[in-house]
């Protein structure tokens, strides 16, 4: 699938296929035994797990020892913390998911001054620029996740209705990109529908923001979450107040996937692939760590899941079964009583 | 004195007698603000050795200036002996900057503070061969997108990067007609719907004006005061920053190096058409055609396309005949820039465009062919370099434009006691004139329809 957004400088994006690594490159960086870090935001999310295990596995491949993984627990100050903590250890690379843009600009800049590698994830914090303060950013394209929300949605929303777009009120460039994208195909596309956005300042908020949004236009007839663990809230006020409207989100978060089989309110998701973003990101820092020049942005596509091809998806994006729920509620294995939760099985939520 | 009261002042007509305090206030308040605003002063003391005013004038002046918003003392420096200074500080947030970058396949849009750092910044594709019209409507929702999530703040000006060389009509203060830059824009009133949207003054440069301006300013060239930039791609141009600005030419037409005949293996043309992206890609099909290129070729083969990138990417992964099309490409482009250095002698020249900050190839070629050529005087310090600020050099060298606009002394002076930019009588007397030409349009009788 075509990547259709630009990076977050203008840059045209690289295929993953750029920065394979060959066995002989894998044997040269074991030879080298590097040192990395990986700083996420939050090591509570599915999403966030799968891309961990993408890195660290690929880094095993490879012969690089990752000396620590830090939880930011989306908190700015942690970050900062973290990283001038690690710039001290001098590993030769470290792997980080910018929590923030203007606060967290300064400290990562520094990983990059004390002649560190900085691969970033997802985001890259104001001013910072690809070549100079980190190699590459590694990340979906938010941009066509945005894109496949918007025309997954369009068929279940009505001529001349109301379509409410939930966002995220921080400045980070995923969340932008999806916002932007899912308005441009909408206004594009459907310029017969009303959009109505709203944003929320933190996942506790947005229960809050949904609410609000829906008391403020009782007539929205469909809804854009940009991603999961948010739209899982958004659905839960939707409930309670009686309404049973379309929905789209981005993310293929285990709760959600149960949502989509369900066949209830969630009628398609945008998803990223977070294992085979870790296996590229860390893919990217063993080439730089061997001298070869990288691409400013590598994006993956996203895919386009619906209740239709939703188990299939789940394993190409989780790399593990769909849940057993799913299973049931698609009739392929027979409905019988749940048993206890295998230990694949977490709680859900994306970004 | 209050702040209505120097609006006031700025805006009531002028009298005979003793001048007005604002207007024997303006010139020192201007040459104050500019010596914070560009650094060259930050305390009280300093301000007063380098402007050569007395304390009390610096004292009144900055309490004028700092209660527009437009510089603050909230800071204390470092103590050399005695009471630490309190330290004067140009507010970069007091107001923002609107950017914008047009290229053949890309629109990009951004927000500065007044010191030109981006704050945001968003790139999506965006067909230049598209009506102008809907090029101007996508650039305002994504300008009232960027001001919504920003929320609101003061705008100080409006700044857009074109693909063309813009015609300095010699205007002497804000534009307030749009000049003919691309074809097919020659009726659309961009400059005016612009002004009109956002009731903000706008500054049009050209991309290579404005990439040369973020490098000088924020890239590779910081620190530097004489750059050449040469920005490669289907076509491509130069730049000249000269002593910390832009050099614009008699008409603003600097640097279209690709129109310089030059020849290479298998006869002549332009410099665009002999070593720009497109010539690179058709060189790479036809390598791959008759089976010089195993990488192209098998690209191809799986249904890819053969663009200047894939030559790039084929290039730096060892593929021969790759190596050579960019090696042939960056002698060509080395030669015609040596020229200019030559002439000019930069401290540095910043190649840019995507294959030549992708490419470490044409890079070295190009190096080489410069070295090769210039006067030893001439290379003995030149640095040749890639640029690292991609389409970002664009966004914040457009912010530079319209800071270097706003904050011009010829300019600042006639709005300065207000505060804001848009209280310029001649800003104020452009707006009128467009809400006047619309006014009178939409009242013009049309024809019924037949």
């Amino acid at each position: 699938m075509a990547i259709s957004g630009l990076g977050p400088h203008g840059e045209r994006a690289s295929a993953p296929e750029r920065v394979l690594l060959l066995p002989e490159d894998m044997a040269r960086a074991r030879a080298r035994g590097f040192r990395v870090a990986i700083v996420l935001h939050t090591l509570a999310s599915d999403w966030a797990k799968q891309q961990l295990s993408g890195v660290i596995g690929m880094l095993g491949d490879c012969g690089v020892a990752v000396i620590d993984v830090v939880d930011c627990a989306f908190t700015p100050e942690v970050q900062i913390e973290a990283l001038d903590r690690l710039i001290a250890e001098a590993p030769d690379a470290i792997l980080s998911l910018p929590v923030a843009n203007a606060k967290v600009a300064a400290a990562h800049a520094r990983v990059a001054a004390a002649g560190i590698k900085l691969v970033l994830l997802d985001n890259v914090p104001t001013g910072l620029l690809p070549g100079k303060d980190y190699i590459s950013l590694v990340s979906a394209d938010n941009f066509g996740l945005g894109k496949i929300a918007a025309e997954c949605l369009s068929p279940h929303v009505p001529e001349g209705s109301e379509v409410g777009v939930l966002g995220y009120e921080a400045d980070f460039f995923a969340t932008n990109e999806r916002e932007i994208a899912f308005v441009k195909w909408m206004r594009i596309n459907r310029p017969d529908v009303r959009l109505q956005v709203r944003r929320f300042p933190s996942l506790a908020d947005a229960a809050r923001a949904t609410r609000s949004l829906f008391e403020d236009h009782h007539d929205i007839a469909g809804l854009f979450v940009v991603w999961d663990t948010p739209s899982i809230a958004s659905a839960g006020v939707l409930s309670t107040l009686g309404r049973r409207i379309p929905m789209v989100t981005v993310d293929l978060g285990q709760d959600a996937a149960i949502a989509l089989a369900a066949n209830n309110s969630l009628v398609a998701i945008a998803a990223q692939q977070p294992f085979r973003q870790g296996e590229t990101a860390a893919s990217v820092t063993v080439s730089a760590l061997l001298g070869r020049l990288t691409p400013d942005w590598v994006a993956l596509p996203g895919l386009a899941v619906t209740a239709e091809n939703v188990v299939e998806s789940f394993q190409t994006v989780w790399r593990k079964p769909a849940p057993r729920e799913v299973l049931q509620m698609l009739s392929l294995v027979s409905p019988a009583p749940l048993r206890n939760t295998p230990s694949w099985q977490e709680p859900s939520g994306g970004l | 004195m209050s702040t209505p009261a120097l609006a006031e002042a700025a805006s009531s007509p002028r009298r005979k007698g003793r001048p007005r305090v604002s207007e024997t206030a303006s010139p020192s308040l201007v040459q104050i603000l500019n010596l914070v605003r560009s650094g060259q002063a930050t305390t009280r003391q300093e301000i007063e050795r380098y402007s050569e005013l007395g304390r009390a004038v610096v004292a009144d002046r900055l309490g004028t200036l700092c209660e527009l918003g437009l510089l603050n003392e909230s800071e204390l420096g470092a103590a050399a002996g005695g009471r630490a200074p309190r330290l004067v500080r140009f507010s970069a947030d007091r107001g923002k900057i609107l950017v914008a970058t047009l290229d053949q396949t890309a629109l990009g849009v951004g927000i500065a503070d007044l010191g030109g750092a981006l704050l945001m910044e968003h790139h999506e594709a965006s067909e230049l061969t598209q009506p102008v019209s809907s090029l101007a409507e996508r650039l305002t929702t994504l300008f009232r997108w960027i001001l919504e999530r920003q929320g609101n703040p003061p705008l100080y000006g409006i700044s857009i990067s074109l693909p063309g060389a813009v015609p300095d009509g010699g205007e002497a203060v804000f534009l307030g007609t749009t000049p003919t830059v691309l074809p097919g824009w020659e009726n659309f009133p961009l400059v005016e719907t612009l002004v009109e949207a956002f009731e903000a003054p706008v500054w049009l440069r050209s991309s290579v004006e404005t990439m040369t301006m973020g490098e000088l300013h924020a890239g590779a060239g910081s620190g530097h005061r004489t750059i050449l930039f040469v920005k490669v791609g289907k076509r491509i141009g130069a730049g000249l920053g000269s002593d910390g600005a832009l050099f614009r030419g008699a008409q603003g037409a600097v640097g279209l190096i690709g129109s310089v005949p030059v020849s290479g293996p298998g006869g002549g043309g332009t410099l665009e058409a002999m070593a720009g992206s497109d010539r690179i890609a058709q060189e790479g099909r036809s390598a791959a055609e008759r089976g010089a290129s195993p990488i192209l070729a098998e690209h191809i083969r799986r249904g890819g396309e053969i663009t200047a990138l894939e030559v790039a990417q084929a290039a730096q992964i060892g593929d021969a005949a790759a190596i050579e099309i960019l090696s042939q490409s960056g002698r060509l482009i080395g030669q015609v820039v040596a020229t200019l250095a030559n002439m000019l002698n930069p401290a540095l020249i910043v190649l840019s465009g995507s294959i030549a900050q992708t490419n470490d190839i044409l890079l070295a070629s190009a190096r080489e062919a410069i070295y090769g050529a210039c006067h030893p005087l001439v290379s003995r310090d030149l640095q040749v370099v890639r640029s690292q600020m991609g389409s970002s050099a664009g966004l914040v060298g457009a912010a530079i434009v319209a800071i270097e606009g706003v904050f011009s002394p010829a300019i600042l002076r006639d709005w300065i006691m207000a505060g804001r930019p848009q209280a310029h009588p001649l800003f104020q007397r452009i707006k009128d004139d467009i809400a006047r030409k619309r006014l009178a349009e939409e009242s013009t009788v049309r024809p019924p329809d037949a």
